[in-house]
C-alpha cells in the first residue's frame, strides 16, 4: 500500500532554534562592545572620561582579588538585607491585611513612608551606627521592606469571593484554609513584590557603601571616579551588574521551584 | 441521605445611599428530599441571592431558611456548592482540585481516593486526571467543579448557574452529565438559572421567580421521564411547559 511520507520536523531543526534564542543576545552585546570598542579608538576619547571595553577588562582582570572580595561584601549585605525584608515584609502584609485597625492605622503610615526615597535614611543610619556592616543592612531592609509589604497586603487581600465561600462551606478553620487556599493563591503576587525588591536591594547596598563605608564595591567605585579610574569604575560597575542579575535568578529560581503551575503558562522572558 | 429545605417569609434588603432597597422576598418555599429544584427568573431577581442565604453565606434580613429541619444561622457545611464563577485553584491538577474539599474538612484522603476517581471517569475527565486548570477547557473546569461538589456525598447540592459561562454546545453536554450524576444519588438538588429549557430539562419542579424583588410567581411540576433524552426535549409535554414559563416572563416584559 503506497503511503504518502510527510517530511517531519527533525529534533536538530529544534535545538538550532533553541540555540538560536540564546545566540541573538550574546550576539547584540557582542556588536555593543565593538562598536564601543571602535568609537574610543576612532574619536580617541580620553581614557578618564570612557575607557573602552578593552581596558575595562585589563582592569577587571588585574584587580579582580579586590574586586571579589569587595563583592563578597556588597553580595552579603544585599542577601541579608533581602532576607530580612523578606522575613519582616511578607508577615507584616498578611498582618494588615487581616486587620481592620493595622490598615487603619500602619497601612497609612507605609504608603507615606513609601513616598520617601528612602536612601537618605543612609546618612543618618551611617551616623547612628558606624561605617560597619550592620547600617548598610538596615538601608537594604528599609528599601525592600516597602514593596514586599504593599504586594503581600494585595496579596493577602484579593482571594476571590467565590473561592472564599468555598473555604467557609467547608467549615475549614482559618489555619487550614491560610495554609491550603490563602497561601499558595497569594505567592504570585507575593512574588511581584519580592522581584521589585531584588531591583532595589543592591542599590540600597551599593548606596549605602558609597555613602559612608570602608569596603564593598560602592565604596571600590567611589575611590575609582576620585581617582578618575574610570577603567577600574567600569570594571565594578560590570561586577554589579552580574550581581544584581544573580539576585534576580535566586528570586526565580525559587518562583520556579514554589509556583511551577504560575511559571508555567508565562511566556518566556529571556531571565531565569 | 438528601435533606429537605424550608423558606419561610425569607427577605433580603439592601441599604443603598438612596435608602433600603428591597431585593427578594418575602418568599415560602418548601423542598422534599431527593428533588431537583430550579429557581428560574431573569438577571437581578435575587436568585443567586436566594441560594447564597440558604447556604449561610449571605444573611437574611428577615425570615426563616432550615436545612433538615435546622436553621441555618452560619454557613452551612453539609453541603456541596458549584459557584457562578470558576473556583479550582491554579495550583492543583484536577483530582487535587477535587480532594481539596477532602482535605478542607479534615478527611481522610486514601477513603475517597477511589470515588474521585470514579467521579472524574463519570463526567468523562480520566485523561485529564494530573492537569491543572489552565490546561483544561471551561467545559472540563466545570466539570471538575462538579466533582468537587459532590466528592464528600453532601446531602444537599447548591448550583448557580454553573452552566452560565460556557458555550450553547458545552451547555447541552453538560445537563446530560449533570443529570445522570444526580439520578445516581438523587440528592437534594437546589439549581438556578436564567434558561427556561435548561430549567424544564434537568428538574423535577421549575420555580418562576418574578423580576426584582424576586417572588415566587409558580411553582411547574415537571414530570416528564428520566433520563430527559432528546425525544422527551422534542416531545409536546416539554414545549408546552418552556411555552408556559416564557409566558410568564412576557408578562413582566421580560422577554
Amino acid at each position: 500500500m503506497a503511503r504518502i511520507r510527510v517530511p517531519q520536523p527533525s529534533l536538530g531543526w529544534l535545538r538550532a532554534q533553541t540555540a538560536g534564542r540564546l545566540l541573538t543576545p550574546v550576539l547584540f552585546a557582542a556588536a555593543i562592545l565593538v562598536a564601543w570598542e571602535a568609537i574610543i579608538r576612532l574619536f580617541k576619547v580620553p581614557m578618564y572620561i570612557l575607557p573602552p571595553p578593552s581596558a575595562i577588562l585589563v582592569q577587571f582582570v588585574m584587580k579582580f582579588p579586590l574586586i571579589w572580595q569587595y563583592t563578597l561584601v556588597t553580595g552579603q549585605e544585599t542577601l541579608v538585607g533581602f532576607g530580612f525584608a523578606i522575613l519582616f515584609g511578607v508577615p507584616m502584609g498578611l498582618l494588615v491585611a487581616i486587620s481592620p485597625f493595622l490598615r487603619r492605622t500602619f497601612y497609612p503610615l507605609a504608603v507615606t513612608l513609601e513616598m520617601v526615597p528612602k536612601i537618605v535614611f543612609a546618612p543618618v543610619f551611617i551616623s547612628w551606627w558606624g561605617l560597619g556592616f550592620a547600617p548598610k543592612i538596615y538601608v537594604v531592609v528599609l528599601v525592600c521592606f516597602f514593596p514586599i509589604m504593599l504586594n503581600g497586603i494585595l496579596a493577602f487581600t484579593s482571594l476571590s469571593l467565590d473561592l472564599r465561600r468555598f473555604c467557609l462551606s467547608t467549615g475549614a478553620g482559618p489555619l487550614r484554609t491560610f495554609f491550603k487556599v490563602q497561601l499558595p493563591a497569594a505567592l504570585p503576587q507575593l512574588f511581584v513584590g519580592i522581584k521589585a525588591a531584588a531591583v532595589n536591594a543592591t542599590v540600597g547596598a551599593t548606596i549605602a557603601e558609597w555613602i559612608g563605608s570602608d569596603a564593598g564595591l560602592g565604596f571600590y567605585i567611589q575611590q575609582a571616579v576620585g581617582q578618575y579610574r574610570m577603567d577600574i569604575a567600569f570594571a565594578i560597575i560590570f561586577m554589579l551588574a552580574a550581581l544584581g542579575l544573580f539576585v534576580f535568578w535566586l528570586v526565580n529560581l525559587a518562583e520556579h521551584l514554589l509556583i511551577p503551575w504560575h511559571i508555567s503558562h508565562r511566556i518566556p522572558t529571556g531571565l531565569g | 441521605m438528601t435533606e429537605s429545605v424550608s423558606i419561610r417569609g425569607a427577605e433580603k434588603t439592601y441599604q443603598s445611599k438612596h435608602g433600603p432597597v428591597p431585593a427578594l422576598g418575602p418568599l415560602d418555599l418548601e423542598i422534599e428530599p431527593g428533588r431537583f429544584v430550579s429557581l428560574v427568573g431573569p438577571s437581578g431577581c435575587g436568585k443567586s441571592t436566594l441560594l447564597l442565604m440558604i447556604a449561610g453565606l449571605l444573611e437574611r434580613s428577615l425570615g426563616d431558611i432550615s436545612v433538615a429541619g435546622l436553621p441555618v444561622n452560619r454557613p452551612l457545611t453539609n453541603v456541596g456548592i458549584v459557584f457562578q464563577g470558576n473556583v479550582l485553584v491554579d495550583w492543583r491538577d484536577v483530582l487535587g482540585n477535587i480532594m481539596l474539599q477532602i482535605e478542607m474538612r479534615g478527611l481522610k484522603r486514601q477513603d475517597y481516593t477511589q470515588r474521585a476517581h470514579e467521579l472524574i471517569a463519570s463526567v468523562g475527565l480520566t485523561p485529564f486526571t494530573h492537569r491543572h486548570p489552565h490546561e483544561l477547557s471551561g467545559g472540563m473546569q466545570q466539570r471538575t467543579a462538579f466533582c468537587r461538589a459532590l466528592i464528600h456525598d453532601p446531602p444537599l447540592i447548591l448550583m448557580d448557574e454553573p452552566l452560565g459561562a460556557l458555550d450553547a454546545m458545552t451547555r447541552e453536554q453538560l445537563r446530560g452529565d449533570l443529570e445522570a450524576l444526580w439520578l445516581a444519588k438523587r440528592k437534594t438538588v437546589i439549581f438556578v438559572t436564567h434558561s427556561i429549557e435548561e430549567a424544564v430539562q434537568l428538574s423535577d419542579e421549575v420555580v418562576v421567580i418574578s423580576p426584582r424583588p424576586g417572588k415566587i410567581v409558580r411553582r411547574v411540576e415537571v414530570d416528564l421521564p428520566r433520563p430527559r433524552t432528546l425525544a422527551v426535549r422534542q416531545s409536546a409535554e416539554f414545549q408546552e411547559l418552556v411555552g408556559d414559563i416564557k409566558q410568564i416572563f412576557l408578562g413582566y416584559g421580560v422577554l
